[in-house]
Formats: structure tokens, sequence, C-alpha cells
């Protein structure tokens, strides 16, 4: 577990095959890359108090609603039951209106179909040394049939969203709420 | 299924019995339908409209899919009549054409129709007789699905768009043939001539008015019957149809272009429309900002108001002679700014198949993909037209494949964004496995403007042999378009695979619109033995002969026709 | 003059009998695309105000058929007040046969009963849209006495407005042989030019229009109009409709 969590956030996709072929590390810009983020940061399995399974469908997750404590350690186990490509990505509103927009490049540069990832194309230099690869550690995307894992720790109270990117599925209503409450005692949230 | 009212064609049973396999046992419902004359007014001017149980458009039929509906219609007309269910799978003589499915529904005869719903999504249904549409004979249909849809909504609301005219149907047939730019009147003026000359300068002006005149074809001909009043719902502009919603919901809109001759340019300003569903078939979801949809297509569109205040509903005519409106409106009452009409579009010559001469290769600034044909396209392999670029078309800023370079009918979005093309649509759930075409059949467009003859490969329907396809085979449908007029090709009993080069992605459609100077091909999974119509849905080039009727023969004995 | 009014009484009843198929249109899809239509069409229907005669006349074409055949009457007349008569009363029965996209053949029978001599002549001719929007329309005409004579009109819409709409009209006879009964000289007999402003009221239906008509006998024709004393040319402001039903 503890070795699937690593490779998930060293290895840039790429090549893995089967059930836990999860794409995860850098960003597409280059820009913020393993840093931790405003709500939180990758964590280790070992580290995780509970997990959490998240099947994805078309278009939509199950469960939609989950909720966590701020300095919790949660361990997302991810399914891809859909027929479709589908994308998990732990994130405020706006983090994902401005990812949507990264995942319709990879629609329009052939990185993403419907039903494949093609990860070849994903590598592809678009200039800058930016390239499309989806590797941010508070996501994930998976092929139809593929699961994968993300364990994040919570660092402080906040109303996040998990939700897919892919083009079309966000407003399709693939998207729930992710409720990050303070810690017992904390005065604000 | 036990019910001893449903004694159809075996082929039916079957399909009823593998839905019932499903779902358990198949719900039967019985449907009522009274079709009547009332007096309308649309326009300030009253006048007698056909009317389904007293109202048009008639009601909303809602089916669930597993479900065999007996629908009973009763003819209160002095003259024959009949109902198609415009999208629906079901055996031959259910499928409401007079002269092909069945005699017709004479005055004062009750007629039961019986068939099981194999399907889902927004579809709807009108009369096949003479001009009855044109004249009101239309309503919808909703079909509940058995599993749960790939995308949320809160709410939804049935948006039928029509054209509704002064003069009857048959009158503005027989207008037409006397006079086939009688309801033109955007034909270009001294004043337009005037104005070219400032613009485009003397020499110009003349070579392009020559070029017109000398195929005797008019670049307004964007449409063929103006002076409609375009309804939503059967209320005009001013009467402004309204549905509500609550902010934050997620409302799914209906929309389904009940015209006779009409294409619209739909847009809601201020809202994102989320295109989930193209004739009945799931597509995968695809945002946009506005979107044409021809005669008899259907459109399902999710859009999401989070403020508390109304939004329009702006249908413009492609021929932008008038425009359909209706408010969105978080209560009764509220209204949004309605937005000016645009100026109409002219034809170039690319829109008679003339791209070469004289075109602005260097305007179009994309001209390799833009300019590609579309049997190449096809032909190409598919993974790498889904790698490279299919993905280009679906960018807002490109020109729509689907029209000829250089066209004048190319869409574009009045606000910015993204404009809807079919090379967006992608379905959902693929109905058939994608698999080589077994053979092509080439339908020519064609037509003759002056005389108001339309036709197919040059004959109209009357001196026409039928179509004759064989069960079990997958036919590959090319048609060319030689007219200057844009031709809303429906295909009864079979779906309409729209080759986007997309492969399995492609969308299963009941209606693709072929627009000037291109080339479409669509491909068909011959699976409904019987005999079935073919024609454009413009209500006027259908009545003159763009027409055929198809006959699939093979397949289950059972289903051999009544006739 | 009875037989001329006889006639013009015919051509009444014979265009509102065209107009009455349309009403009985099948409803069945499987038959419209052969539907028959009816169109009955006063392109003049004007009052002509000259200097010394003024002058009724009308230019009636109606037809009723398909796409590939059709039944046409075509009338024109002029009546002269005072004196009362017709100086030109001219009905045509012919049937047309599409022969290409924008033209028809047509073949019948013309009959003359102005208030001079009575001819009847057998009809062999053309109409259609001609490139460049001209309206064109040419007919040979050989007589009972077995005098051939020829006809050319050619109309064009300008288009001020979309429905204010300037109409030049020009058209131009011919005789092989001279006909002197009716006042017919070999050679070109005479030109009319015609000069209309309509505005379409309702529709394509009514029109109401202002213009000038002009026309000249020429050649010998003239000669023989000039030896019986008569004006060889006449200009006349026009006040009437338009009509299409």
């Amino acid at each position: 577990m503890k070795l699937r969590a690593l490779l998930s956030l060293v290895l840039a996709g790429g090549t893995i095959a089967g059930a836990s072929a999860a794409l995860a590390g850098g960003m597409h810009s280059g820009g913020h890359g393993h840093a931790s983020l405003d709500f939180g940061k990758p964590a280790k399995a070992a580290d995780a108090g509970r997990t959490v399974t998240v099947v994805m469908r078309d278009n939509l997750f199950e469960p939609e609603n989950i909720a966590v404590k701020a300095g919790e350690t949660v361990r997302f186990v991810l399914r891809n039951e859909g027929a479709f490509v589908h994308e998990f990505n732990i994130g405020t509103a706006a983090m994902h209106a401005a990812h949507q927009k990264e995942m319709m490049m990879m629609v329009e540069h052939g990185a993403l179909e419907p039903d494949r990832i093609n990860r070849e194309r994903m590598k592809m230099d678009m200039g800058g040394g930016m390239t499309m690869e989806h590797d941010d550690p508070n996501s994930v995307l998976l092929e139809p049939g593929e699961s994968a894992e993300i364990v994040w720790t919570f660092t402080t109270a906040a109303e996040l969203e998990f939700a897919c990117n892919v083009p079309g599925h966000y407003d399709a209503g693939m998207v729930g709420t992710l409720s990050v409450r303070p810690k017992n005692g904390d005065k604000t949230s | 299924m036990g019910n001893p009212n449903v004694r159809k064609a075996a082929m039916a049973t079957l399909v009823a019995m593998l839905a019932s396999l499903a779902t358990g046992p198949a719900v039967a419902g019985t449907y009522d339908l009274v079709i009547d004359t009332v007096t309308v007014d649309h326009s300030g001017t009253p006048k007698q409209a056909i009317a389904y149980n007293g109202q048009t458009p008639g009601p909303t039929l809602r089916f669930k899919e597993g479900e065999e509906v007996t629908i009973n219609v009763t003819n209160r007309l002095s003259e024959s009549t009949s109902i198609h269910w415009h999208g629906l799978i079901l055996p031959p003589d259910q499928d409401g054409v007079p002269g092909i499915s069945f005699p017709g529904i004479a005055p004062g005869e009750t007629f039961t129709y019986r068939f099981p719903i194999v399907q889902s999504g927004t579809y709807w249904f009108h009369s096949h007789s003479g001009m009855q549409e044109q004249d009101g004979a239309y309503g919808s249909i909703v079909i509940e699905p058995k599993d749960r849809e790939p995308f949320k909504f809160d709410r939804e609301h049935v948006v039928v768009l029509s054209d509704s005219h002064d003069h009857s149907g048959h009158r503005i047939l027989s207008n037409l043939k006397k006079m086939s730019d009688y309801y033109n009147r955007q034909q270009r003026t001294v004043g337009d001539f005037l104005r070219d000359v400032e613009e485009k300068g003397l020499s110009a002006t003349v070579q392009d008015r020559l070029d017109w005149g000398e195929m005797r074809m008019m670049a307004t001909d964007v449409a063929d019957v103006q002076g409609y009043t375009l309804l939503v719902n059967g209320k005009n502009p001013e009467q402004n149809w309204t549905g509500l919603f609550t902010p934050g919901e997620r409302v799914r809109l209906r929309f389904i272009n009940a015209s006779a001759m009409t294409y619209f340019d739909v847009r809601i300003p201020g809202l994102d429309l989320l295109v989930v569903q193209a004739d009945g078939n799931n597509v995968q979801p695809v945002k946009v900002d506005e979107f044409r949809i021809a005669v008899a297509e259907t459109y399902d569109v999710i859009v999401r108001p989070t403020e508390d205040r109304a939004y329009t509903i702006f249908a413009e005519t492609m021929s932008r002679a008038g425009y359909a409106r209706a408010t969105l409106a978080p209560q009764d009452g509220m209204q949004a700014e309605v937005p000016t009409l645009r100026a109409p579009d002219r034809l170039t010559m690319a829109d008679m198949g003339m791209a070469h001469e004289g075109m602005d290769h260097a305007s179009m600034g994309h001209g390799s993909m833009a300019g590609m044909d579309h049997s190449n396209m096809a032909g190409m392999d598919h993974s790498k037209m889904a790698g490279m670029d299919h993905s280009k078309m679906a960018m807002g800023d490109k020109p729509d494949p689907f029209y000829a370079p250089g066209s004048g009918l190319t869409p574009k979005p009045a606000d910015g964004g993204k404009f809807l093309s079919y090379a967006d649509l992608r379905a959902q759930k693929p109905l058939y496995p994608d698999r080589e075409a077994t053979r092509e059949i080439e339908l020519r467009l064609t037509g003759n403007m002056e005389r108001y003859i339309w036709s197919i490969n040059g004959v109209k329907y009357s001196d026409a042999e039928p179509i004759r396809l064989r069960y079990g085979e997958r036919v590959r449908f090319k048609f060319v378009n030689e007219t200057m007029m844009t031709h809303p090709m429906h295909l009864h009993g079979m779906w309409s695979i729209l080759d986007t080069g997309k492969g399995k992605w492609d969308p299963v459609k009941h209606v693709v619109s072929v627009a000037p100077g291109m080339t479409v091909y669509t491909e068909t999974e011959v699976d409904a033995p019987g005999q079935w119509a073919f024609h454009c849905h413009l209500m006027y080039h259908m009545a003159t002969g763009m027409f055929r009727k198809v006959i699939v023969e093979g397949g289950p004995q059972s289903a051999a026709l009544p006739n | 003059m009875q037989r001329s009014f006889g006639l013009a009484v015919a051509v009444a009843a014979v265009t509102v009998a065209l107009n009455l198929p349309m009403l009985g249109l099948p409803a069945r899809a499987d038959v419209m695309d052969n539907a028959m239509f009816t169109s009955v069409r006063f392109d003049q229907l004007e009052y002509r105000a000259g200097e010394d005669t003024n002058l009724a006349a009308w230019d009636l074409e109606a037809w009723a058929g398909g796409d590939v055949w059709k039944l046409a009457l075509e009338s024109e007349g002029e009546y002269a007040l005072r004196p009362d008569r017709f100086e030109n009363l001219e009905n045509q029965l012919v049937v047309r046969r599409m022969v290409s996209d924008f033209f028809d053949a047509k073949a019948g029978i013309r009959v003359d009963t102005p208030a001079g001599p009575d001819r009847v002549y057998g009809v062999l001719g053309f109409e259609g849209l001609a490139p460049q929007w001209f309206e064109v329309d040419g007919d040979l005409f050989l007589s009972e006495k077995g005098d051939l004579s020829a006809r050319f009109v050619a109309e064009y819409d300008i288009l001020i407005t979309n429905r204010l709409i300037l109409q030049p009209l020009g058209e131009i006879n011919l005789a092989a042989s001279d006909d002197r009964e009716i006042g017919q000289g070999q050679g070109v007999t005479d030109v009319e030019l015609g000069l209309r402003l309509r505005y379409e009221v309702v529709d394509r239906t009514v029109a109401p229009y202002v213009g000038v008509h002009w026309e000249k006998k020429l050649g010998e024709s003239a000669g023989i109009a000039r030896s019986e004393g008569e004006d060889t040319d006449a200009a006349r402001v026009v006040a009437g409709v338009r009509l299409l039903f």
C-alpha cells in the first residue's frame, strides 16, 4: 500500500497498466509541483486514519457528500466503474473551474479521449517546457475499470468539492461536496 | 406480457419481451388524442389551426422506457389525418405515414396505435398528412429512461419551437408554386447594391450580381418561407412563455424544433448551455453558448441559473427574419432584456458548391481543416482522427466543418464563445458496434428553386423507385447537397449514425441537416423490416418531392408488411 | 362586340374554374408532389390616360397544372373609352410543357376579336426566366390567312425596397408578310415600352401601381396607320393594380 501510494506520487502516469494505474505527480504548468495546497497536502497511506471509497460512474460520484475534520488524513480509494475516463480531484470550485480549461486542452490535443488516456501525448511539450501531464497530487485520472488511491491530509477547515473535470462531466453533475470541519476546540473555521 | 389487447406483430412483442426481461413486467399506458380545429391568434390575425386535445402544440406525452403504449387517435377534422411518432423505433405499421405505413385516419374514425417503447429521451409527434403539421398538428414526447441518466437536473421544461403563418399550409405551397420567392422579403434591393458598391467597389458588386444572376439564384435565399410568427410552446414573443426555476437548480430544457420550415439559432444570454442529448440520444455533455436546431431535431440542454433574475431564451431564425422568445425566471412576470436580431447572413458562392471560384482562402485562415472533404475524414484512421484533428473542430474559434468553407451560413456565436457543431456531438452510449458499412448509397439533394420542385438525385418522389435495403446490412448514405438550401434529412424507423469521424462515438440521430455545398455521410444499421419514409423535413420540400420510400427486405418473417 | 364581351366573360369563368382544384389537394404524402396548382395573375389591370384616347387595359395569365404540364390562358385587351371599342382583344389558350429548369415551351391557339377584323392563329412559343433575371416570352403566330408573325416580350423587376418594385417592360412585334386588313406590314410592326412602379400591399396578391406606357408603330405598319389617318405612336400615363391569386 505504502509503495503504491508513493508510486502514485512519483510516477508521472506513463505506462502503468492495470487496476492501479493512477496518474499523479507534477503540475501542467509546472507551477506548484508537489507542494501542499492551502487546504492540505499529500500524505502517506500509513498515516491515514480512515478510508473513504468513492465510485465513479457516468457521470456521477458515489457517495456525493464527504465530511472530514481539519487535521485528518484520509485515504481515498477510487474506482472508475463508468464507461468513460473520469477524474477525482479535490479542490475549491475556483480550482476546478481553472482545471477544466486545462482538461479541455488535453481533449483538444488528443491527450484525453472519451474512454482512453493517451499517455504519450500527455508528455507532449506544449512550449516553454509545459506538458499536459496530469499529475497533481490532489487528483487522479482513471480509465474505465481502473482504480487508484489518494492519501490526503486536510490541514484547515474549508468547503471543498471533489470533482471530475473531464469536459462536460462537472456540469453534468459529477461533483460532490467535501466539507472540512474545524478541529475540535477551534473557534474559527 | 399477459395483456390481451396487445395483438401486435411478433417483432413488437419480441422487443417488448426483451424490455420486460430487463425491468420485469412491462407497464402499459393508454392515451387519447383527439384532433380537431381550433381558433388561435399568434400574429394578431385570428386563424383556424389544427390541435390535439384542443391545444397546439398538443400535450406532452410522457412514456416510460419499456412501456406498452396504446394511443387512441380520433379524427374530428373533415379530412384524413395521421400521427407520426417522430424518432420512435416501432413496428412499420405504427409509424403513421399515410400511403406507406397505413392508409391514414379517415374523418370521424378512431385509430388505435399500439407499440412498445424501446428507448428514452425527448421526441415529438406530428401529422404526416398534407400540410396539417404547418397548421398546428404537433406535440412533444418525453420518455423516462429505465436507468439513471448520465447527468443531473432538478427540474425540466419542454421547449417546443414552431413557426405559425397567417396563411394555411396549402396556401403557402400553392403560392410557392406560383412564385417561388413569394415569401422572401429579404431580397437584395437597389439600396443594398449601392451599399455594396461603397464597400466593395463597383466592379466587384456588379460581378457579384452577375454571378448570382447568371445562376438565377439569390444570395438571400436562406429560408424559402418567411412571414412566420415564431412560437415557444405556442406563445409568441410578446406572450413570452415563462419557465420557472429556483436559483442554483439545474434546469433541463428539452428543445424540440416542430417548425415546418424554420431553423433556429438558440441562446440564453448569461447562461452556459450544457448539451446532453441530441435527437433523444444522450451525447457526452458539451458546454456551448449557442446552438442551431434544424427542423425536426431535438436537443436537451441543462442550464444552471444561479442568480435571482430572469433570463431570455432567444431563438433567432437562421434567416434572421424573426425570433422566438421565452423567459426563464424565478417567478412569473419577470423579464430579461431581449437581444436584437442580427443582420441576415448572405449565401456565398461556397454555398453553391463553387468555393474554388473566387473564394478568399486567406480570409479563412485555417483552410486545411475546414476545407477537408468529409469523405476523406471518415476514411482516415479513426484513432488518429480522435487524437488529432477532430479536437480542433471542437474549438470555438474554428469554423464548423459541417458548412462549406466560406459558407455564408457558418454559425457564429452572437455573444462570442462556442457554437455547437455536429462535430462536438459524441454518443454517450453507442447503440451499435462500430463496423464497416456494407455498401454506400449516394443521395444527391436536388431541386429546382424557380419552379419549387425538390427532389433526390433529380427525381421527385412520385417518379422515383423506392430505395431497397436488405435487413442486416449497414448502409452508408452519402448526401450531396447540390442546392442552396439546408436540408434536414429524416429517415423513419431506423437510426442515422452521423459520420463525424469519431468511429464508435459518432452521434446517433433521426434528423441530419445537410448544409449547402456539403457532402455528409450517415450510416444506418438496417434492423427494421418493412417500408419507411425518408425525406427532407422542410414541409414544402417534402411535399414537392424530396422524399423517398425505403423498403427493408428480408428479416424476421413475422414483421412482413401488412399490405 | 357581343362576341368580344362573351369572350371576356369566358375568360373570367375559366379563371375562377381554374382556381377551384387547389381546394382538393390530396392529404396523402405519397401524391403531394403530383398535386395540381393554379395561378391567376393580372400583370396589368390599368387605366391609360393619353392625349387623345383613354383606355382600360389588361394583361392576364392564368394557368392550371402540375410541374411539367400546364394549361394556360393568356389574355390581353385594350378597351377605348369614347368611342367605346376594343382596340385590341386577344386570347390565347396554350399548353405549356417544362423543357428546362427555367423554360416552358408552349403551343396553342390565339383568337383576336377586337373591334376590327378577327383573326385566329396557331401559337408556338416559349417563356421563362433568362439569366440575369429577365422574364421573357417569345411567340410565333401563324394566322388563318397564312401570315407569319412573332412577338418577344421581356420584363425585369428592380427592387427599390422589397415591396416597392419598378418594372421596365419591352415588347417587339414582327411580321413576315403584310396583313393590311389588320394594319400589319412586313418587318417590325411595333414596339411597346412600359415602366411601372408598384407597391405590394397585401403579400404578392394586390399591388397598385403607376407608370408610363409608350407604343409606336414602325415601318410598313406605320405607313398603313398613317394612310388611315391614325397616330403611329402614343404615350400614356397609367394607373392600375397588379393581382396574383
